[in-house]
Order: C-alpha cells, then sequence, then structure tokens
C-alpha cells in the first residue's frame, strides 16, 4: 500500500520484457449523476493536462510503444498500460499525469462526443447491439444506471463542469486499486511510489455509494421490430445475483452445462443439429451490486420462433432430466482445462486478480469453484436450474423478425 | 527470441517443435497449405465450408469435441485467402490426445451428407451475422472483384454468394479433401513444457504412417500491374457514409512488405498517427479512419478507409487522404517518427511473444512461408527499413492509376 492508501498488487513473472500496470477506480456509469459522463471521463483523460495537449501525449505514447486502453463499464473504469520494461519510467510518469490531472479541454470534448455519437448511430443499427441494451433495460428498469439506455441527443449534452466533478469526486486512491503484472524491474517499489504515491496524489475521503432500485419489466414477452434484417437477435434471461452469492459456483456450472462453451446443450441442439445459428450461449454477469443470467444469439428470421422454442426446451430439459455420467464428466475435464488456460501467465493472473479486488473476494473464491466443479452431481444442477432458471422465470426479447 | 527444433517426416509433413517450461499447458497448431485462392471460382466459400467440416467427425473418431473437452481442451480454426489453420490448447499432459485427434482427421473424416447439410446452414449463417446483416457488412464482397481482376483473391474467404455454399456436394467435399488436407501440404507446430525427443515420437507415431498426397502444383494467375484507376458508388442503408482507397502491394514473403508495414502505421496506427491526428482531430473531416494491409502471401491490399461526419462530401474526404499520401511520397518521416513506428512494431512483437498460442501459431506460418525462424528475424526487419525506403515506395506506390476508390454512402445523402 502507498502512503496515500493506493494499494498496489504486484505479479511478478512471464519469459518477455513486458510490464501491465492496470489502475481500476470504482468509477463506472453507476456512479454518474448525468448519461456519459463516466464513459466520457474515463475515455477523456489521455486528451489533455495542465502541462500536456492531447497531441502530445499521443506522441509520446506512441514512441514508446505503449498500448493504453480506457476501459468505464457500469461499475469500474479501469485504465491498461503495456509496454516494454526498458520504457517504463516515462510512461509511468505521463501516466499517472494523465490521471491525476487532466483538463477535459472544451475542444477535445467537441470532438470526441461528435465521433462517438455517430458510433452510436451506426452501432444502433445493429440488431445485437440494440438487444443488448434493451434487455438491460428490461431487466433493471429505465431510470436504474444498469438498465439506462444512452440516447443520441445524450452526446450533445455533457458538460465539462460534470467531467471535472466526477474526476474529482471519483478519481483518487482511496477509490482505486492498481495491479502491476509481468518482467518487473528491480526499482519497480520505488517507481511505483515515485508516480503514483502520496506526494502527487493525495487521498480523500472514500465515496458514499448512491442507492437504486431495480425493477424488472412485467411484459415477459417483448417484441422489437425491424422489417429488413436477415436475423434477429434473441435475448432470454433475467435478474439473478453475483460471485458473491453462497450459490454462484453451482449456478456458473449448470450455466456451463447449458450454453456456457461449443459443448454445451445449446450449442450442440442449436447450432450442430438443427443448423439455426452461428453462434449461441449462455452467460452469467455479475455486477458489484447486482447479477443476470441471459442467453443470446442471431439466428435466422426464418427459423427464429423455432430457435426460441428449442431454447425453452433445453431450460425445461435441463430442471427435468438429470445429466449423464458421460456428459457431466466430459464438461467437468472440459471446465478444468479452461480454469488452468485462464491462469496461464502473469496477464491472464492479473484478470482474475482483478476479478476478486473488485468484489473485495479472496483466492478462496478460486478453490472453492474447482471443489465445486469437482462435488457438483447431476442432481444439484437439476436442483439449481429448478431454482434459478426455470423457464416461466425468464424474460425474452427479439430483435428482428419472426 | 523464440528457441525451436525442426523436422522433416517420411510423409513430408513439416514439424516445428518449441519448448517452453513455464507454462502448464500445450498447443498443437496444424496449418494446411489451401486457401481461399485455391477454390474454383464457381464454387467458392468451399474452403471455409470445408473447415466447418472437419469437426464432424474422422475415420476413427466420429465425436471430435467430447475426447477434446474430456481431456480439458479448447480449440478452433480459422480459414483466409491464404491458408487453413486448426489449434488446439490443453493441459500440457495430455498433448498425445490433441495428437491423436488431430492426426486422425488428416487420416480421412467421416463424410456424411447431413453434417453437410447442417453446416451448410451454420455457415449461411454466419454469412448473414457477418456480412450481411451488419453496416458496412459487404465492403470486402464489393472491394475484392474490383481490386482484383485476375487473382483468386477476388472473392471472400466466406464467398462469392450463398448460393454457391449451398449447392456443395459431397464428392466435391471428399476430393477436396484428398487433393489438400495431405500431410506434405501440412505444417504441423508443437510447443509446451515436453523434452523435443518425447514430442518428435509421439509425432512419429500418430502422423507418420498417414500416406502422402500426390502433390499438387499451384498455379494461380497473377494480378498485373493497374494502369488505370478503379472507381464504384454504392448506396446503402448506413448512418454515415465511408469511403475507401486501396492499393496494390507485395506478397507478404517480399523484403519490401516491411516498408509497406511501416508505411501503414505511420498512416494510422496510434492516435499520433497523420491520418488521425490530421484528418479526425485537425480538420474534422472525419469521425474515424483506419489504414491496413491485407499481407496476403501474393499481390496484398493497402487499404485507407475514413468514416465521414455528416457535412463533409466524399469528394473532399478523399482529397484529404491523397494528400496525406502524397506528403509521405514528397517528404522524408522524420527520424523521431520512424523510431516511432519501429518502437510500436518492437512492442508488439514483444506482446504476441507472450502469448503460448500465438508463438506457436507465428512458428508454423513463418514455417509456410519458408522459415520459421523468420519469426526471430522480424524485428531486425522492420529495423533495417529507412526513411528514404519509405518515401519511394510512397512515391511509387500511392499514384491515382494505381488506386480502387469505393464510396460507400449513406442512402439519400445525394453525393457521387
Amino acid at each position: 500500500m502507498l502512503d496515500n492508501g493506493l494499494k498496489v498488487y504486484l505479479l511478478e513473472g512471464g519469459n518477455e520484457e513486458i510490464v501491465k500496470i492496470e489502475l481500476v477506480f470504482f468509477a463506472g456509469s453507476f456512479y454518474q449523476s448525468a448519461p456519459l459522463v463516466a464513459f466520457s471521463a474515463a475515455n477523456l483523460l489521455r486528451t489533455g493536462t495542465a502541462n500536456r495537449t492531447s497531441a502530445e501525449i499521443n506522441n509520446i505514447l506512441d514512441y514508446y510503444g505503449t498500448y493504453f486502453h480506457a476501459d468505464a463499464q457500469k461499475d469500474i473504469a479501469s485504465f491498461s498500460v503495456f509496454v516494454l520494461q526498458k520504457h517504463l519510467e516515462p510512461v509511468l510518469g505521463l501516466f499517472q499525469e494523465i490521471i491525476r490531472e487532466p483538463v477535459f479541454n472544451e475542444d477535445e470534448m467537441g470532438v470526441f462526443l461528435k465521433n462517438q455519437k455517430q458510433q452510436y448511430l451506426i452501432n444502433n443499427q445493429r440488431v445485437q447491439y440494440i438487444a443488448r441494451t434493451y434487455f438491460n433495460e428490461l431487466l433493471f428498469g429505465q431510470h436504474h444506471p444498469y438498465g439506462y439506455r444512452v440516447e443520441a441527443d445524450s452526446f450533445d449534452a455533457v458538460s465539462r463542469t460534470d467531467l471535472l466533478q466526477f474526476h474529482r469526486d471519483f478519481y483518487h486512491p482511496l477509490n482505486a486499486f492498481c495491479i502491476v503484472s509481468g518482467k518487473l524491474p528491480a526499482n519497480i517499489r520505488d517507481m511505483l511510489r515515485i508516480s503514483l504515491g502520496g506526494d502527487h496524489w493525495p487521498a480523500k475521503e472514500k465515496n458514499q455509494p448512491p442507492s437504486y432500485l431495480a425493477s424488472s419489466a412485467s411484459e415477459k414477452k417483448v417484441m422489437v421490430q425491424r422489417p429488413h434484417v436477415l436475423q434477429s437477435a434473441i435475448r432470454i434471461g433475467r435478474r439473478l445475483f453475483n460471485r458473491t452469492h453462497p450459490d454462484y459456483h453451482r449456478l456458473m456450472i449448470t450455466n456451463s452445462l447449458l450454453g456456457g462453451y461449443f459443448g454445451s446443450r445449446l450449442m450442440q441442439n442449436i447450432r450442430q443439429d438443427k443448423g439455426y445459428t452461428y453462434g449461441i450461449g449462455s452467460n452469467l454477469v455479475s455486477l458489484l451490486r447486482d447479477g443476470y443470467f441471459f442467453i443470446g444469439s442471431e439466428v435466422g428470421v426464418d427459423v427464429c420462433q423455432k430457435a426460441i422454442d428449442e431454447v425453452y426446451r433445453e431450460l425445461k430439459k435441463l430442471r427435468c432430466i438429470p445429466a449423464t455420467e458421460s456428459e457431466l464428466a466430459a464438461m467437468k475435464a472440459y471446465l478444468s482445462g479452461d480454469y488452468l488456460r485462464s491462469f496461464d501467465g502473469p496477464f491472464a493472473q492479473s484478470q482474475r486478480y482483478k476479478e476478486l479486488l473488485a468484489f473485495r473476494l479472496d483466492v478462496s473464491h478460486f478453490e472453492g469453484f474447482l471443489k465445486e466443479l469437482k462435488d457438483i452431481s447431476a442432481h444439484q444442477i437439476m436442483q439449481t436450474a429448478e431454482k434459478y432458471l426455470h423457464e416461466d422465470s425468464m424474460i425474452e426479447l427479439v430483435v428482428g423478425r419472426k | 527470441m523464440v528457441p525451436f527444433k525442426k523436422h522433416i517426416l517420411d510423409n513430408g509433413l513439416r514439424l516445428i517443435i518449441h519448448r517452453d517450461e513455464t507454462t502448464p499447458m500445450s498447443v498443437l497448431n496444424l496449418l494446411y497449405d489451401v486457401g481461399a485462392r485455391d477454390e474454383d471460382p464457381d464454387r467458392t466459400g468451399f474452403a471455409h465450408l470445408f473447415e466447418h467440416l472437419m469437426f464432424e467427425g474422422s475415420v476413427h473418431v466420429p465425436d471430435f469435441d467430447v475426447h477434446l473437452q474430456l481431456a480439458g481442451g479448447e480449440n478452433n480454426a480459422f480459414t483466409s485467402n491464404d491458408i487453413t489453420n486448426y489449434y488446439m490448447t490443453l493441459p500440457a499432459v495430455n498433448l498425445e490426445t490433441a495428437l491423436w485427434l488431430e492426426s486422425d482427421r488428416m487420416l480421412g473424416l467421416a463424410f456424411s451428407e447431413e453434417k453437410l447439410r447442417i453446416q451448410k446452414n451454420v455457415v449461411t449463417e454466419e454469412y448473414r451475422q457477418s456480412y450481411l446483416n451488419q453496416p458496412y457488412g459487404d465492403t470486402m464482397l464489393l472491394l475484392r472483384p474490383l481490386v482484383y481482376q485476375v487473382h483468386p483473391y477476388q472473392w471472400a474467404t466466406i464467398g462469392k454468394n450463398i448460393e454457391q455454399i449451398q449447392t456443395a456436394g459431397l464428392e466435391e467435399v471428399r476430393s477436396f479433401f484428398y487433393r489438400h488436407y495431405r500431410p506434405d501440404n501440412a505444417i504441423l507446430s508443437i510447443s509446451g513444457p515436453h523434452n523435443e525427443d518425447k514430442v518428435l515420437e509421439m509425432a512419429k507415431k500418430w502422423f507418420g504412417d498417414i500416406p502422402r498426397g500426390v502433390g499438387s502444383l499451384r498455379l494461380l494467375p497473377q494480378e498485373p500491374l493497374q494502369t488505370e484507376q478503379r472507381r464504384l458508388v454504392v448506396e446503402r442503408q448506413v448512418p454515415a457514409s465511408q469511403i475507401y482507397v486501396v492499393f496494390h502491394t507485395c506478397g507478404r514473403n517480399e523484403q519490401a512488405f516491411y516498408t509497406t508495414d511501416l508505411l501503414n502505421d505511420l498512416l494510422a496506427h496510434g492516435e499520433s498517427s497523420r491520418l488521425k491526428e490530421r484528418l479526425v482531430k485537425q480538420k474534422r473531416l472525419l469521425s474515424d479512419v483506419n489504414a491496413y494491409l491485407s499481407g496476403s502471401i501474393d499481390t496484398g491490399m493497402f487499404v485507407v478507409t475514413g468514416k465521414l461526419h455528416e457535412e463533409t462530401s466524399p469528394e473532399e474526404a478523399e482529397q484529404a487522404v491523397w494528400q496525406e499520401l502524397l506528403e509521405l511520397a514528397s517528404h522524408p518521416v522524420s527520424d523521431h517518427e520512424l523510431q516511432k513506428v519501429k518502437n510500436k512494431v518492437e512492442a508488439s512483437h514483444e506482446f504476441s511473444e507472450s502469448n503460448l498460442l500465438a508463438r506457436t501459431m507465428n512458428l508454423a506460418y513463418y514455417e509456410l512461408l519458408g522459415d520459421a525462424d523468420l519469426l526471430n528475424r522480424q524485428t531486425d526487419a522492420y529495423f533495417s527499413v529507412q526513411g528514404s525506403d519509405i518515401r519511394d515506395m510512397a512515391e511509387s506506390m500511392f499514384k491515382k492509376e494505381r488506386s480502387t476508390v469505393l464510396y460507400y454512402l449513406k442512402e439519400g445523402s445525394g453525393s457521387g
């Protein structure tokens, strides 16, 4: 921990002379008081500080061959920097400057928001984009930050004052954590102390999170017409819980059997047996204050209803008919291998660790999954499906035509 | 530096073994020297359709996936205009399972009418999802036949149209397999913690007895030098117009490729690149701009593309792009800028080397180009490019009569 309260985690490993720094703030869209503020703040940090213009910053980052990525999600905003070890020091110096003292130049804002608006208009033509965003609204309600959908006008209404305020409130060391991974130089601790430590970056009080009430749509089956498309996007799912819940591992394994990998029920039936789609899967999404389950796919419009019927058939089968021993064995073996893969190397490990830190879990979370995977029975999977994945409890959204 | 050992089995199979003791995983990558360019012009999309069929069962293994899953493995494949590449990653202790599965499907496929019918539908859905149901999805389907008048690169890997895929028959599938999917037409690359001798032994055990093919000569018509500009204007239901300016380049294996790649990077790689800084940030003509190379083995494509703001006309955008291209042709880049793009290449190379799968795939690919060790000489090849090389290349490439221009316009924007 640095003297200003910033928690830093070091993960040494790898053969190549590269370093990854990931700085994570609890500064996602959940915390904003106006649309697009969190997203804009995160993406505009690099467009200018008190001492440097956007062009100067871009030139320095590019000169050192740096990969810099800002990612603002619903709960967190994370900043990843990948750089060759030999260039780490100058890049760290610039990085802390970008994080601490962005100016949110009006001109830069204008260019950014205009370009984003155009990208939004393009995305809004894709059935899968509409399905993804509208489905979240159906799950959480249009006024809840997890369900709120941006509109074209939102891009014209972002104010610089809001961005500066948001930055002041949420971009400080007690509201963040940092993971540094790769082949670390001997003086990494000093480097981090100098760049991200207290002299430059004083601690502030921890923020009190706002609270919202989520409300799922009462309408269970929703259709958004798009008359000229060749494929419809389907989403079927419901609100559930996140990875801190005691039943999470069990549900995750149940989800895998249903649609978590190529050998799963949904893929084998709807793609490999029926040919209705190029891809279908089911997912559990963990948010900091909630969680949900969904099945998603794009299917030919001529087979849309048939595909949907098959999905419900699979959901019913999941809770009524136990998996065979061989099916269960294949899935467990696959998931074990997949788990191993997800920890291969320092950068993969840093991703896993980030998940723990965001949710305030510890490594026993991973051990818990492996134990559950080993012990879970076909009967327990059925029970889990019965309890949480009953087909009647789902909301269904189709964007396109049937 | 990626160390490796190379062998050639009696049946012609090229084998590359890379030992990495720091990982518990193994990767098996099998590259077949067949791609969309090898297709019959009336039977396009076939190499890709065939790739799908490789997962539908082989002579001794009716269900490919379940065995790999039991071994904790994951696999996938892709087809390009040049190659078809299959890869598996799994816990190193189970490497032999991967060898068994991969060798069995080289030995022979379990051809079936029913599986063919289903995968034709899956590929049709892929066609729709990626190319027809997306804004700008059909761009390559429009550009390729313009850029390539003679060479088979004129059709995309997915095929010229859905109908050709739908009419594929089982006999054609069979003869495609026995013509192209032979050990002497393949490169097997294996990585992981195992001792190299052990890996060689296992590879011989599983692949050694597969009979070699009769050998097929690849005689493709090469694309001639372009002497006249080609232009196309189309209108689509998209929210913003887009322009494309395309040039021919040398093939991947030529020395000039590295100069071409750096030229491409100078234009649009990174936020400080010329097109991004000048056309997006300063002049605000475009909301987004990109440049990339196809990197194909035969004559390649150098593509520059930009999305127009509402108030920008395609002519204005095109003019601005040409201005940047011609500046590179007339003024040599500064040492700082040249060093910048070289540093980026060095960094990308290191990142990609840190990934076991990428390393294994690249070894096979460079072996196809002639020598797997090319992987370890890439950074030097880029570093040896001079500023004058870039200026010379820009001057010879960026000529109107050597270009293909596509205006992909928002319906009703009334331009063209």
